[in-house]
């Protein structure tokens, strides 16, 4: 075998040779022609052809080696070439496996994650921007954090400071309506304007505050064994002023022998307080509103039933969700703050509970509730 | 007659409360803080107390827990601008014969001071 630069050189000298021959035997040929070289010259004609066949032969033996060395000069290279590759790539591995792990804790929530910043210019530069990111979103958690408690304690101030002020306004437009006797129609309809109005805003206050200690994870309930019927009787009978002002007919349906349920009171009141007044506000004048208790399997159902317009499907799947709102062609007479669904769910599920909703637009809506009869102590995924 | 001691720092609000339960048949005695209780009540020795939960100088609570640890056992109803007792203002192991929140619910509030006081309404 012969080197690529040396059979270059070689190759030159062998045209060089083949040129000569050439030459060689055309002098030969002219002479044979003329007649003047004898049997020399023809003879000298035939050895110049066989000399170049010769050449010939040789110069494409050189060919082939060279083709198969720069084949193998090709392959040497290549396989050279992979094998730093390959030691390049086992330099990377490390730490970008690494990266991988790191933003696999990262987006799982450990925001302390850091990575070891080394190794390739290329993969230490990554690393330290991935730390700056991690960095970052850290310091940015806990100012959300910090945020998140300074809105909770300003709603609870708020919520708290409104009260006083609130309480008075209520309680001497109350002391008004206890000589509404001695006040003239429009005055007791002055008086009534501002206790309506107050009631709404002890609601808003109410609601906001349940809001913020539910997305804060600290609304609670305090459970006791408690009687329904007495109670659902007694919202019944309070929420009968309001629906009766519009015609309706509250219709109660309660199983006296109820057992006692794990409960906190109030707020069982809470729900059917805003279950019977969405009934009530989203309803004509002259509808039926039914509210109903019984056992059902290992639960109690209590359910407030209304043949008023109905829910669309498109709302009723965002019904429990906050600021969600009937029809707007209702709201304008509907007092509601759009939280009382939202809030109520989250009681009812801290009370081990479920509710859902049945509507049918033209026919009515059917909201439904339902205790556990032996508590959520027995139900973990109540704890919440 | 039965006899309350109600206290509050705010003047409108006692003003309210004396008022309404002055007409409930009440006789009322007032205080505008914890501090103030504790020194009315041996004078006035009333049937129940209606202490605001967070006054300065001496909260409610604080004024009910040093007169209980003293042995006095009048009825004491708290009265909070909480929504909740859960919500910071009643610690579980004072004894507390009653709850109310503001805005106050003068409807529950008389009935429950009637059964405790035993008045006759």
């Amino acid at each position: 075998m012969i080197g690529v630069g040396r059979f270059i050189e070689k190759r030159q000298d062998f045209e060089d040779r083949i040129a000569r021959s050439y030459q060689v035997e055309m002098a030969a040929r002219v002479k044979v022609a003329q007649g003047v070289g004898g049997i020399a010259a023809r003879q000298l004609v035939g050895r110049e052809a066989r000399h170049r066949e010769e050449l010939r032969d040789q110069i494409s033996d050189d060919t082939r080696d060279t083709a198969i060395l720069v084949a193998a000069g090709l392959i040497a290279g290549l396989t050279g070439a992979l094998l730093l590759f390959s030691g390049l790539i086992a330099t990377l591995r490390r730490p970008l496996e690494d990266l991988v792990d790191a933003a696999g804790r990262l987006a799982a929530g450990d925001l302390s994650t850091r990575v070891e910043v080394g190794g390739l210019s290329e993969t230490a530069t990554l690393g330290a921007a991935f730390n700056e990111m991690a960095s970052q979103l850290e310091i940015e958690a806990s100012q959300r954090e910090l945020l998140d408690r300074l809105k909770d304690e300003f709603v609870l101030t708020a919520s708290h400071e409104l009260r006083s002020p609130l309480t008075s306004v209520q309680g001497f437009a109350e002391l008004l309506m206890l000589e509404r006797e001695t006040l003239t129609p429009k005055q007791v309809e002055t008086v009534e304007i501002i206790l309506d109005n107050c009631n709404h805003l002890v609601r808003l206050l109410n609601d906001l505050l349940d809001l913020a200690r539910s997305d804060a994870g600290r609304l609670s309930v305090r459970l006791r064994p408690t009687e329904l019927p007495p109670l659902i009787d007694e919202v019944v009978r309070t929420m009968r002023a309001q629906t009766e002002g519009s015609h309706q007919a509250l219709i109660e349906e309660i199983d006296p022998q109820l057992p006692t349920v794990e409960a906190e009171a109030d707020r069982i009141r809470q729900i059917l307080v805003n279950l019977i007044t969405n009934a009530h506000e989203y309803s004509p004048e002259g509808a039926n509103i039914e509210v109903k208790a019984r056992v059902i399997g290992d639960e109690v159902e209590v359910s407030v039933t209304d043949d008023g317009p109905g829910i669309p499907e498109t709302q009723l799947e965002h019904i429990f969700e906050r600021f969600v709102r009937g029809d707007a062609g209702l709201t304008q007479r509907v007092g509601g703050t759009g939280l009382g669904l939202a809030i109520s769910k989250s009681l009812v599920e801290l009370h081990g509970g479920t509710i859902e909703v049945d509507s049918t637009v033209g026919s009515g809506s059917s909201f439904r509730f339902r205790l556990p009869l032996d508590g959520p102590a027995l139900r973990p995924e109540a704890a919440a | 007659m039965k006899r309350v001691l109600i206290a509050d720092d705010s003047e409108t609000i006692l003003l309210l409360m004396r008022t309404r339960l002055e007409l409930a048949g009440y006789t009322v005695d007032t205080a505008s803080d914890g501090q103030e209780v504790t020194e009315r009540v041996y004078e006035t020795a009333p049937d129940l107390l209606l202490l605001d939960a967070m006054m300065p100088r001496k909260s409610g609570i604080e004024a009910l827990r040093e007169l209980r640890a003293a042995g006095y056992e009048t009825p004491a109803v708290i009265v909070s601008a909480h929504q909740n007792p859960g919500d910071a203002d009643a610690p579980t192991d004072l004894e507390i014969d009653g709850f109310i929140t503001k805005p106050i619910d003068f409807d529950r509030l008389l009935s429950e001071i009637a059964v405790l006081t035993g008045a006759e309404v």
